[in-house]
């Protein structure tokens, strides 16, 4: 089996809500434990060469916190991280190798620095870490304007001049400026109007095909995971809870959560619009339910799951989930 | 900034008048600090030229020259003067069988006196009054800008006498607009060096704070934890000290001067640098645009320095005007105090500080020139970094 390009095994990250001196002070002395958030709880995972891992999970439930991770712009509090087999402490300290790892971000707005021309935001890491020589950096710049549907012109003026899609294509242009391997987009389109995401996902589609770099494209839209991902993972409150082919997990999808999100989905055929009743709000991720976190919305839970954590097990080649009644809830 | 939105800002700063009123009148003073040796009339700082006679002149007073002082010597034969060297303007006319006629030649200058020296016996100088001992006489104020040497006997066959004219102080053309201090110095000159000294420390002293509290603020936001905790208390125990305290105390310890003010304002205004920037950085490292150059592996300081501090500048920059002016009426404060820039370098405070004592003798034009012109500096400086901060504030916006 080749390389996976990335991979994470059993990756968490915990938050300690920002609090005063004070508090914290009145928390050690009371014996009180602060309030913890685990965004996300030993995830793992892994992308191949030239494929698109979709990650999909309702808003709160880690993935950028994943992604973050991944980018390697957030530290992990426990687990592991290789870029091709390699620890991610020795491959981020090399920093012209870490741009192999580069990421697109939700908010058009806030992605780009608003004092730099797009030729600079574009050019910027590409001239410092040698990627290009200085002298061709300008030429480099109007190239990947073009590889992004951008004018070349575009590159001496400022974010504020484009609109939403245009800037989003300039986030992506800096990415691509550091020649990536993996590509990790969180929520892309997620700001765009609906035509505006069909551009920027068909151009997402391109230059995967022309490039062949892998991605990890992150959404809490069913459908463009559908369309554009090779394989899946569901997440829910921090955790994996399935991951499978798309094929698969969308003809086959076994775990319950998994279930409820598919139902939830609007169908193609307009007639068979169906929705699953969802028990219950999502719950804090500040005080999640013990054992399965889904348990009080599951259609399926037994007692067990609410105090038994379960592992993801393999059902199918290529085909894993963490639910205790796996049996029960195979269609 | 690009220029479109900087046309914008323009365009709405110039909606208010009084914020365009407080930056046509900074931009007036900065001019006259920046022109101060062309603009003013006279150069206050060379002694030389200073006259005590027209010390503590109220404002609108024409400048007087002193009277010259001139000697000159004669010697008469058979009743005929004649210059025994230079004589300059003297000329001696007769004036009769025992009379000679001094005067002067020009009628423009006016002499306030004449004095006649070593004349023989029986000799005197009409109207004049003779010096108890030596035999020197005197008139003042001499009509007809001269006097007569009379004699009761016939003259001597040859003697000589000399003269000492004194010419009297004329009025000038020029006027000191402003009056003039204790030394007969120019107060509008001296005020024109004195906006130039004072906007000079000001600015360089807000300027090294901005320097090195923005650069804490940063160091502080960027590193977080113990450091970020430790800046940030210094802060708040250099706050918790009136500015006027801090600065007495610095220059207590390490003397007077410019340098030592300038560090003195430093040391007061490099808290609310920190402050505003430590605050903003934060909320800009929360944006995705930081996300993103360090998902490109830029370094820490170039990440701080090109993409943060530009995002943070408008509102220092807003910062840096307010502090200018708190910074001039810091050093003001204390060089008023006595504490503050040495005597060489005067200061508004300290020109304040010099009229101090004759305001209860009615001289109040020395303190009160400098005095208004500070009041009018900080005013419009204040006026104008509020409107530069509504600018900022989306808040006020409409
Ligand atoms: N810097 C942070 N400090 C504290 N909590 C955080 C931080 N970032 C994210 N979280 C928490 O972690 C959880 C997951 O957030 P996130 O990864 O942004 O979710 P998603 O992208 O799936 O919407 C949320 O509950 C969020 O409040
Ligand atoms: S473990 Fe239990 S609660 Fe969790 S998904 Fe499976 S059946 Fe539902
Ligand atoms: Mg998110």
């Amino acid at each position: 089996m080749t390389q996976p390009v990335f991979e994470a095994r059993d990756v968490s990250r915990i938050f300690e809500p920002a609090q005063g001196a004070l508090q914290r002070l009145g928390d050690r002395l009371a014996g009180r434990q602060p309030p913890l958030v685990r965004a996300v709880d030993r995830v793992t995972l892994s992308v191949s060469e030239g494929e698109t891992l979709g990650i999909v999970g309702e808003s709160g439930c880690g993935k950028s916190t994943l992604a973050r991770m991944i980018a390697g712009i957030l530290p992990v509090s426990g687990g592991e991280r290789r870029y091709r087999g390699e620890g991610y402490d020795s491959f981020l300290a090399r920093k012209r190798d870490a741009l192999k790892v580069q990421m697109v971000f939700q908010d058009p707005m806030s992605s780009l620095n608003p004092r730099l021309k797009v030729g600079e935001i574009i050019g910027e890491a590409a001239a410092l870490h040698g990627v290009v020589p200085r002298a061709q950096i300008r030429r480099y710049v109007v190239e990947t304007l073009n590889r992004v549907g951008l004018p070349a012109d575009a590159i001496d003026r400022y974010p504020h001049e484009f609109s939403g899609g245009q800037r989003q294509r300039v986030g992506i242009a800096r990415a691509l400026a550091v020649k990536p391997d993996l590509l990790v987009c969180d929520e892309a389109v997620a700001a765009l109007d609906v035509s505006v995401q069909a551009q920027i996902i068909n151009l997402l589609m391109d230059i995967k095909q022309d490039s062949g770099l892998s991605m990890i494209f992150i959404s809490h839209d069913l459908g463009l995971i559908r369309h554009l991902c090779d394989r899946v993972a569901v997440m829910y409150l921090g955790r994996v809870v399935e991951l499978a082919g798309t094929e698969e997990l969308f003809s086959n999808p076994t775990h319950p959560y998994t279930q409820m999100l598919l139902a939830g989905m609007p169908q193609i055929s307009l007639k068979r619009r169906t929705f699953m009743p969802i028990k219950g709000e999502i719950p804090s991720p500040l005080a999640p339910p013990p054992g399965c976190h889904f348990h009080p919305r599951c259609l399926a839970a037994t007692d067990h799951c609410s105090t038994r954590r379960p592992e993801l097990v393999e059902l199918a080649p290529g085909h894993t989930h963490a639910c205790l009644n796996a049996g029960l809830t195979r269609n | 900034m690009s220029r479109a939105s900087l046309a914008e800002f323009a365009g709405r700063f110039a909606e208010s008048r009084v914020g365009l009123a407080s930056l046509a009148v900074t931009l007036f003073f900065l001019f006259c600090a920046l022109f101060a040796p062309l603009l003013s009339p006279t150069d206050p700082y060379d002694l030389s030229r200073l006259e005590l006679i027209d010390a503590l002149k109220p404002m609108g007073s024409p400048q007087v020259l002193p009277g010259e002082e001139f000697r000159a010597n004669f010697a008469v034969t058979d009743g005929v003067a004649t210059p025994d060297g230079d004589v300059g303007d003297l000329a001696t006319a007769s004036c009769g069988e025992r009379c000679i006629a001094v005067r002067l030649a020009s009628a423009e200058t006016e002499l306030a006196s004449l004095q006649v020296r070593s004349l023989p016996k029986g000799m005197s100088v009409e109207g004049a009054s003779k010096h108890p001992v030596q035999p020197w006489w005197t008139v003042n104020d001499p009509e007809g800008n001269g006097v007569r040497i009379v004699s009761d006997e016939p003259l001597p066959a040859a003697f000589s006498f000399s003269v000492i004219a004194k010419t009297a102080e004329q009025p000038t053309d020029f006027v000191f607009v402003a009056g003039t201090d204790a030394f007969g110095r120019d107060m509008l000159s001296a005020i024109l060096y004195g906006i130039r000294i004072s906007i000079f420390v000001g600015v360089l002293a807000a300027g090294s704070a901005m320097v090195i509290g923005t650069g804490l603020g940063l160091l502080a936001a960027w590193r977080g934890g113990v450091t970020d905790a430790v800046i940030m208390r210094t802060v708040d125990f250099m706050l918790s000290f009136p500015a006027i305290l801090v600065g007495l105390s610095i220059l207590a310890i390490l003397g007077s001067g410019v340098d030592k003010v300038i560090m003195a304002v430093v040391l007061v205004q490099w808290c609310y640098y920190a402050r505003t920037s430590r605050s903003l950085a934060l909320s800009e490292l929360n944006k995705e645009y930081v996300e993103a150059a360090r998902c490109l592996r830029l370094p820490a300081w170039r990440i701080m320095l090109r993409h943060v501090l530009p995002n943070c500048m408008p509102q220092i920059i807003v910062l840096f005007t307010l502090n200018i002016a708190a910074a001039i009426s810091l050093e003001s404060s204390l060089s008023f105090l006595g504490v503050g820039l040495p005597l060489t370098q005067p200061s508004l405070g300290m020109l304040i500080a010099n009229g101090y004592e004759f305001i209860f003798s009615q001289k109040y034009w020395i303190s009160f020139g400098p005095g208004l012109v500070l009041l009018v500096m900080i005013v419009a400086m204040n006026l104008l970094g509020d409107r530069l901060r509504d600018l900022n504030n989306p808040r006020f916006d409409r």
